[in-house]
């Protein structure tokens, strides 16, 4: 009987078809990485998709063939069905195609990662990345052999460090950690790479060509403790000209530090082992004073003081061992919170009271 | 059959073959087993030392201000008891074999007496060698490897210990001695690890 | 010869079963014992992963703090992994390998034992950690420096190598005890080709067990001597090489998770010619390709590892895409079973046939991580924590839940409720997918892993509180599950010898077996000797009346 039959084939056909292309929409919607930002993203980009499909493409065969065998070979009676042990060509012939299958894979995947490890001969722009518990150091390398004129950001909890970056030129980043090990990501260019503390033996590198302006975030994505999730930092890439504007002005601005009245009251403030050597700073009010940090470790830190969520005052950095002396502003009587930036912990925390 | 497993399995000729144990005896597949999980344990802190060395492969070795490590007049006088020992654990293997269980019983205690010697040497050794487990990459591996190396020595001769004591105890005979076989593997594969270890450290560097 | 029934014990020396629980050598209480302490792990690990997925459901952190975050996640994975699914695997192998080899007990019983009782110890340790200034919290890959003394200087990270070191033990010698029993315990009749898969996946388990578990023994060594003797394995400032670590523990941690999905396989391989009717299809090829993902395990480890720039890309792509294959090839051979079987859908069926889809999936987004291009971009993402919450719940736990509804009545005489069951499959399945399934996207779009907090600006936010309801659900799910237990227990469904007309050896004995197991046993011509003596004896007697089956024992 034609008929019967090939309704129920139909039926068997939608139960099975209808939850599979459901589930193969859900999957294919969305599933592709952020837009490619750097000629080595649009490579990464065009396997990620192949590779997808060809996962897509497995996922509806194997899962069908599950739904429709189900819901084909439900029991209906007690006979026993044909006890197929094996079939010798089959098994052949379903070895031999995954193995295919998976060769052609990382031919696609070694060309691909070939292409994107190129490394010019004469990179437009070299940054020593310097990962730290928990932020980050971007320092441009000029090649001029004097430290002093050289262009450094570093970040801060509240103020992620932007990387400015020219378009469509090679930009090498050495990388480098201070302390454990961090990686290097920004999904917009669908790349990281480690920063391992390696002693004396040479620093990862990792190169690329960004092919449009933008500002592109950034995150650790290897797990460093406390603040791991507060390493953000983002790459802002502009055009030729722009960037040689910046990278100008940043190597010759150096902003004045306020002057300092003298006979003002000088507190002092050290950290060790990212804290603060003592919680509590008492001032004068309605003048200016004198805050002398000494940093005792080889770990960035520096001090800001807030009046609840308000900044009253940020000092600079002090990125390794030594002291500073920062001129605060008059305040008015009170309590204030003083902070570490990079290292906004309780240890780094403390109250400063100004009467 | 019998010609692979030449112990216990000769001993049983005399019984109808639905009586006698097939292959080798359960226990010695344990020790067996056992031991290749201690050849990958080893297997482990060697690669751990390999790479230290491959990357201070210049200056590799003790510390500044450390002597060099050298053969006499430690290391190699212990290696050579150590290798002893092995022989006098086979010898008292092959004794129980016969079911000789008193000169088993002798060759174990000269062995465990051997393994000791071994033991004393290698903590006098350390003495000497001006450098601990804390001073840089060579000493780590160093006292690590020869350390865990060393207590292995000591969990052999606490079995040993106990062989001796049960064949005192009259516990051994031809037929049943599987303890005494599984130890003397165990012994001979901590030997074999301090050849190696020894190689290593010695004639590699 | 007659049947020898195995007597009442005499009451001089019948003692407390709290003493006999203790005390127990038999592979079956030994058996139980390991379910029951690895459910428990489950559920604190469970608690764990709710804490997390509470904390990551909108942004800010409402909850926890950092610290605190960081050490839930960490012991999270830590206790799931541990103390949870590599336990229960080997407690349901402690309890149906010797039934299905026709064996009375383990080799060495009283080795049975200690493993088992290390592991509560061990996981006392993990988490004495919180009574002691923290747990640890460097994530249960305790990456160097990271995990080092100067940079995870509490007692808490010291606690958890020592309480792993004596689990690993306990899992070394376990193995050694499965391998031993296996090559020389078996009934006679049964060659190495008529033993069950389930037998097989064990075997290999166990090998890979003892051949991996010893390197992280020797690397947590190494970290202990680090953080407390002045060691310089992985401190770069002393000589050390904090990538070496990395090496020592994905060498153990790749085939880790083989030792994790492999029994689970072995499950699914018991479960579908049941309840299909059918012979497994490509039993040979099914060992052959175990055996060769055994053998492959060891070689792909530093896929782990392709973003450090410390490791040679081709060769560990490569073998990685190569372990695809028999995995696929497996894959295929449960189709093939299925196809033109008779399938009824008992809630043990519901759970393997979840596990095929759920592992598919989680086997697809493994090999797309194959290729460094994309690993670059995906690695230390969410997608990663898709992948393997896909294949280790997906796969794993699926074939755990299997495994307990279909042994369920073996070990106690009476079947889990049905409906009950249902009802748990389908919340634990829409859960696990609603949980688990966003975060591929989230990984894509490039949200890092060990995250405590993200961004609103991000765009994660949707996803994130999905995958949170989805958590809810799951747990939510163990509810019927555990009142599906405990009313069974009460006064479930007795059932007799073979309530699934099952084909392994298992089914031949009293549900449950007496404490040496077999009164009697059937003649072994196949690897399925339960399967043959009853369409013999049907052919011979009709189907109406099963005799041997059940009746005689006991």
């Amino acid at each position: 009987m034609p008929r019967p039959a090939a309704r129920r084939r139909l039926r068997t056909f939608l139960r099975a078809g209808v939850p599979l292309l459901l589930m193969a929409l859900l999957a294919a919607c969305g599933m592709v990485p952020p837009e490619p930002e750097t000629r080595e993203a649009k490579e990464v980009y065009l396997l990620y998709n192949i590779v997808l499909v060809m996962g897509l493409i497995v996922f509806v065969g194997v899962e069908g063939f599950i739904i429709y065998a189900i819901v084909r070979y439900r029991r209906r009676d007690d006979r026993l069905p044909t006890q197929t042990h094996g079939n010798n060509l089959i098994e052949l012939v379903w070895t031999a195609i995954p193995t295919v299958i998976v060769l052609i894979l990382f031919v696609l995947s070694t060309l691909t990662l070939n292409s994107i490890s190129t490394r010019a001969a004469n990179p437009g722009v070299t940054i020593e990345v310097t990962g730290f518990q928990w932020q980050w150091t971007f320092h441009y390398l000029d090649g001029d052999g004097d430290a002093t004129n050289d262009v450094s950001v570093t970040g801060s909890a509240a103020t992620p460090p932007v990387m400015v970056v020219p378009v469509g030129e090679p930009v090498r980043l050495i990388l480098r950690s201070a302390d454990v090990i961090h990686s290097f990501y920004v999904p917009a260019f669908l790349v990281k790479r480690d920063l391992i503390p390696l002693g004396e033996a040479a620093p990862n590198e990792l190169e690329f060509t960004v092919s449009d302006p933008g500002t592109y975030a950034g995150q650790c994505a290897e797990f460093c403790g406390l603040l791991h999730a507060r390493m953000t930092f983002s790459v802002q890439a502009v055009t030729a000209a722009e960037y040689d504007a910046w990278f100008a002005a940043a190597q010759s601005g150096a902003t004045p530090g306020p002057t300092v009245a003298p006979g003002s009251e000088v507190v002092k403030l050290s950290a060790e082992q990212i804290a603060f050597n003592t919680h509590a700073l008492e001032v004068p009010a309605d003048q200016p004073f004198t805050l002398e940090f000494a940093n005792n470790e080889a770990v960035p830190h520096n001090v800001a003081i807030y009046d609840g969520e308000t900044e009253l005052f940020r000092g600079d950095i002090l990125s390794s061992v030594g002291v500073i002396s920062y001129t605060v502003q008059a305040l008015p009587p009170g309590e204030y919170t003083f902070i570490c930036n990079i290292h906004p912990v309780p240890d780094m925390t403390g109250t400063l009271t100004v009467r | 059959m019998s010609a692979e497993s030449p112990t216990m399995h000769g001993a049983d000729e005399h019984l109808p073959i639905s009586h006698r144990e097939a292959g080798m005896p359960t226990p010695l597949v344990g020790m067996l087993l056992f031991i290749a999980s201690e050849v990958m344990f080893f297997g482990g802190l060697f690669a751990a030392y390999f790479n230290a060395r491959a990357i201070h492969a210049a200056e590799w070795g003790p510390p500044p201000g450390a002597p060099e490590l050298e053969m006499l007049p430690i290391a190699l006088p212990i290696t050579i008891v150590l290798v002893a020992s092995s022989f006098t654990m086979q010898f008292g293997v092959w004794a129980i074999r016969r079911g000789d269980q008193r000169a088993m019983r002798n060759w174990t205690m000269l062995t465990l007496a051997l393994g000791v010697a071994f033991l004393i040497g290698q903590i006098y050794d350390y003495t000497t060698l001006g450098f601990g487990i804390g001073d840089g990459a060579f000493g780590t591996v160093f006292y690590t490897l020869t350390g865990f190396h060393g207590a292995h020595v000591f969990g052999g001769a606490v079995g040993l210990t106990i062989l001796s004591a049960r064949a005192a105890q009259g516990q051994f005979s031809r037929r049943n001695h599987v303890a005494v076989e599984a130890i003397s593997m165990y012994w001979h594969f901590v030997d074999v690890v301090w050849i190696a270890l020894f190689s290593t450290l010695y004639f590699l560097r | 010869m007659a049947t020898t029934a195995l007597s009442p014990q005499s009451k001089s020396y019948s003692r407390s079963w709290v003493v006999e629980w203790l005390t127990t050598v038999d592979h079956k209480k030994i058996g139980i014992l390991y379910i029951l302490n690895s459910f428990f792990f489950f559920f604190a690990a469970g608690i764990l992963a709710l804490l997390v997925r509470s904390e990551l459901a909108v942004p800010g952190l409402q909850f926890l703090d950092e610290g605190t975050y960081n050490q839930a996640f960490t012991m999270h994975g830590t206790v799931m992994v541990f103390l949870f699914i590599v336990p229960v695997l080997s407690g349901f192998a402690n309890y149906i390998v010797p039934l299905q080899i026709g064996a009375p007990d383990m080799a060495f019983p009283r080795i049975n034992a200690l493993s088992f009782w290390f592991l509560p110890l061990g996981g006392i340790l993990l988490f004495a950690g919180y009574l002691f200034g923290g747990a640890a919290a460097e994530g249960w890959t305790l990456y160097t420096p990271l995990s080092g003394p100067t940079y995870a200087s509490g007692v808490g990270t010291d606690l958890w190598l020592i309480g792993l070191l004596l689990v690993g033990t306990a899992s070394i010698l376990g193995s050694v005890n499965f391998i031993a029993t296996i090559f020389k315990m078996r009934a006679p009749g049964m060659t190495l080709f008529r033993m069950p898969i389930l037998v097989w996946t064990v075997l290999v388990t166990a090998t890979l067990i003892m051949l991996a578990t010893p390197v992280l023994a020797a690397g947590m060594i190494a970290l202990f001597i680090d953080r407390n003797y002045g060691g310089a394995f992985f401190d770069p400032n002393t000589g050390g090489n904090p990538v070496l670590w990395q090496h020592l523990f994905w060498f153990f941690g790749h085939p880790e998770v083989y030792i994790v999905i492999l029994p689970a396989m072995g499950v699914v391989s018991e479960i579908l010619p049941v309840f299909t009717r059918r012979p497994l299809f490509g039993y040979r090829a099914f060992v052959f390709a175990t055996i060769a993902i055994g053998l492959l395990s060891f070689s792909v480890w530093a896929h782990h590892m392709f973003t450090t720039g410390q490791v040679f890309l081709p060769f560990f792509s490569f073998m990685t895409a190569l372990i695809a294959v028999p995995t696929g090839v497996k894959m295929f051979n449960w189709m093939a079973t299925m196809w033109r079987g008779s399938i009824t859908f008992a809630t043990p069926m519901l759970f393997a046939l979840g596990f095929l889809s759920m592992f598919l999936i989680g086997g697809i987004s493994g090999v797309m991580l194959s290729a460094p291009p994309l690993d670059f971009h995906l690695q230390d993402t969410y997608f990663v924590v898709a992948h393997l919450h896909y294949v280790f719940f997906g796969g794993s736990v699926f074939g755990v839940f299997a495994a307990t509804y279909y042994w369920f009545p073996k070990m106690t005489g009476r079947r889990l409720n049905e409906r009950l069951g249902k009802v748990h499959f389908w919340m634990h399945f829409i859960g696990f997918n609603l949980a688990f399934f966003p975060m591929h996207e989230l990984g894509i779009q490039g949200m890092p892993r060990r995250i405590a907090d993200y961004s609103p600006d991000a765009g994660w936010t949707l996803w994130n509180l999905a995958s949170t309801g989805g958590a809810f659900l799951i747990a939510a799910s163990i509810l019927p599950f555990l009142v599906n237990v405990v009313a069974t227990f009460i006064n479930g469904e007795k059932v007799g010898d073979d309530p699934w007309e099952g084909n392994t050896l298992e089914w031949a004995t009293s549900s449950p077996p007496p404490p040496y197991n077999f009164d009697k046993l059937p003649p072994i011509r196949s690897e399925r000797p339960v399967f043959d003596l009853r369409h013999k004896h049907d052919a011979e007697h009709g189907a109406g009346e099963r005799g041997l089956v059940e009746g005689d024992h006991r």
